[in-house]
């Protein structure tokens, strides 16, 4: 092993011909930190100055723990003596001691907390107006991009339309068949103490066409798509593309917002058609497994009970869906600043509002409907 | 052996390919324990990917690296820990993490590879900080409200902060303008001196290569060609050199070095 591998253990002794001398050896660098602490505490008051000339090796480290410890100890540090090559980072460490400056206190817990209730109010406040505004915005680009087909941006929509719909359908059906499934159990279970086990029919189709095909739908998207928006118009932004495609007289919304509006305008409802067929197959498969209902039985009871102004019901809620997860999802990438943390942050928030929007929506909308005698 | 020549970094027959691409083919670069060592070469020549294989971010195909006494490519973590903890990086935009503050930033590895207390990690990162060139209270400012400069200095506070004798600096003057490139060399220098540093040094600029480095290593055709002081590589024959240290921004450095 090289000379200048080796280490020599620090050391902090009173100079035998000098009683207020003390004498530091060896090497005073970070890895020996944890063996310089407590040398440095134990040391005893009353020290006139330091001879360090035998340091063998030194590093910021050491000269602030040696800087430290004259401090402590009233000693100037003019009193101090070191070999000539570790003069100069001695004076530098001397030249860069000064303390962070002291944060103001902060105000009282109970003043805090409404301060944040304050904060939180004035936010949500702001956070709609902006809302309010790129849908406006967004309704007027795509007013204008209708009557201008040359601006239709049909591969990157037609790109969308296969990310958001096409590569969902699997998840998307099998959940719902999960679901359709669980529902007919829970029917069968209820029910059956009625001896209206046939019911379970009208209960899964009523509950898939209107409701759940839909907003199931609805949530997944949600999560999926929402988030993958956010992500990627937020990670563009920290990448100071969108300020490029402003630059070059690009519209930020027409180039990136309104294809994946389109896209999700156009595969929400498809999607949501499907997820009713699978939760309709679910329902039947359980039927057909434990309650002895045969799938044309199921099929005959379905078509003479049930009317199609169901499906239209839950289908006409589609598109009010896909708007809102496609503003929201893009909203929030244009909110995000350049900072890792920020994406993160505005990813999670765009998922929390566009399903929280997306329930609430549903619940309005069945209210309506019940109004309506629909 | 005299103390000035000790090998900190030596590299030996290193092979990179990536794919069909050759970047790299049985280079050999020694760097000595002290010095200010510049690596040059065109866009795309291999000098990040020379730093990335020396930091062990980038596995070669081949040849040996040894760092302060270690083998780099062994595959003991034992090794790559001990090589870890005595070098200090300094990535071409800061690499700092957005979500923290300044101090917060330089306090991450010390917090991580010691058991010091709070109080003396707080103390040593604000000397590091300062030495960096950085005002004290610039220590709570977050990465997003700094300019690019100070960026670099928070940068290079954090590469500070374990007190390693080896340091890298990916162009450690890209984008700053010429007066802060100037300040931003001296401060290498200074620090270097101060500390008794190895430093790494990627760049483009010439004005870095002959205000500060000892040395200077020339990539060129997949290897080192040249590793010599730079009067010495700029008079070396080969077409690449010649014509970037005799190209019209060559000559107005070596003037301006000649001026000084």
């Amino acid at each position: 092993m090289p000379s200048w591998l080796e280490t020599i253990e620090p050391n902090l002794v009173i100079d035998p011909t000098h009683g207020d001398r003390l004498l530091a050896t060896g090497d005073w660098t970070f890895q020996h930190a944890d063996v310089l602490i407590p040398l440095l505490d134990k040391s005893r008051g009353g020290i006139g100055n330091v001879d360090a000339r035998s340091i063998n090796r030194l590093d910021a480290t050491g000269s602030q723990l040696l800087l430290g410890f004259l401090r402590r100890h009233g000693v100037d540090e003019n009193e101090l003596s070191a070999k000539p090559e570790h003069q100069a980072l001695l004076a530098a460490v001397i030249g860069s001691s000064q303390t962070p400056p002291e944060k103001a206190a902060q105000p009282p817990l109970h003043i805090r907390m409404l301060g944040g209730i304050g904060l939180w109010v004035d936010k949500g406040y702001e956070n709609t107006l902006i809302f309010l505004s790129f849908l406006g915005q967004t309704l007027i680009s795509f007013l204008i991009n209708i009557v201008q087909p040359k601006h239709w941006r049909i591969t990157s929509t037609v790109f969308h339309m296969q990310a958001v719909g096409l590569n969902a359908v699997p998840l998307v059906m099998l959940l719902s068949f999960m679901v359709g499934a669980v529902i007919a159990f829970l029917g069968a279970t209820v029910l059956g103490e009625f001896g209206a086990e046939l019911w379970v029919v009208e209960l899964v189709g009523v509950a898939f066409m209107r409701e759940f095909g839909v907003m199931l739908t609805a949530i997944l998207l949600a999560g999926r798509t929402a988030s993958a928006f956010t992500a990627q118009i937020g990670s563009m932004k920290s990448g100071e593309e969108l300020d490029a495609l402003k630059t070059m007289g690009l519209d930020p919304i027409e180039l990136l917002v309104l294809p994946r509006l389109k896209a999700l305008l156009v595969t929400l409802p498809l999607l949501a058609f499907l997820a009713t067929m699978a939760g309709l197959l679910g329902g039947m498969a359980v039927c057909s497994w434990t309650l002895g209902i045969s799938p044309e039985m199921f099929m005959s009871r379905l078509n003479s009970e049930l009317a199609p102004r169901h499906i239209w019901i839950g289908l006409s809620k589609a598109p009010v869906f896909a708007a809102v997860i496609g503003l929201i999802g893009c909203l929030e990438g244009f909110k995000c600043k350049s900072n890792a943390q920020s994406v993160g942050e505005h990813t999670t928030s765009s998922v929390v509002q566009s399903i929280s929007l997306v329930i609430l929506l549903d619940a309005l909308a069945a209210m309506f409907f019940m109004e309506l005698d629909l | 052996m005299t103390d000035a020549v000790r090998d900190i970094i030596e590299v030996r027959g290193l092979c990179n390919r990536f794919g069909d691409f050759v970047v790299h083919e049985n280079l050999d670069l020694q760097v000595r324990q002290g010095e200010i060592i510049g690596v040059v070469g065109g866009s795309g020549s291999g000098k990040s990917v020379l730093m990335r294989s020396i930091l062990g971010l980038n596995r070669p195909q081949g040849g040996s690296i040894e760092v302060i006494g270690r083998n780099a490519l062994s595959p003991d973590p034992r090794n790559r820990h001990y090589i870890e903890q005595n070098t200090g990086v300094l990535f071409q935009n800061g690499a700092l993490f957005s979500s923290l503050n300044v101090l917060e930033n330089v306090l991450v590895p010390l917090k991580e590879h010691s058991t010091l207390p709070m109080q003396l990690m707080t103390e040593l990162a604000m000397v590091k900080i300062q030495l960096a060139g950085l005002e004290p209270e610039a220590a709570f400012k977050f990465p997003a409200e700094l300019s690019g400069g100070m960026r670099k200095r928070a940068g290079i506070a954090r590469a500070l902060a374990m007190d390693a004798p080896l340091l890298f600096l990916d162009e450690p003057t890209a984008g700053l303008d010429p007066i802060s490139a100037a300040t931003f060399d001296q401060l290498i220098l200074t620090i270097q001196k101060a500390l008794n540093l190895t430093v790494f040094l990627i760049t483009h600029d010439l004005d870095t290569l002959y205000t500060i480095c000892d040395r200077v290593a020339v990539i060129a055709d997949r290897k080192v060609l040249v590793n010599a002081p730079i009067d010495h590589v700029a008079a070396f024959d080969h077409p690449w050199i010649q014509e970037y240290f005799h190209g019209p921004r060559g000559r107005a450095a070596q003037f301006a070095q000649e001026k000084l």
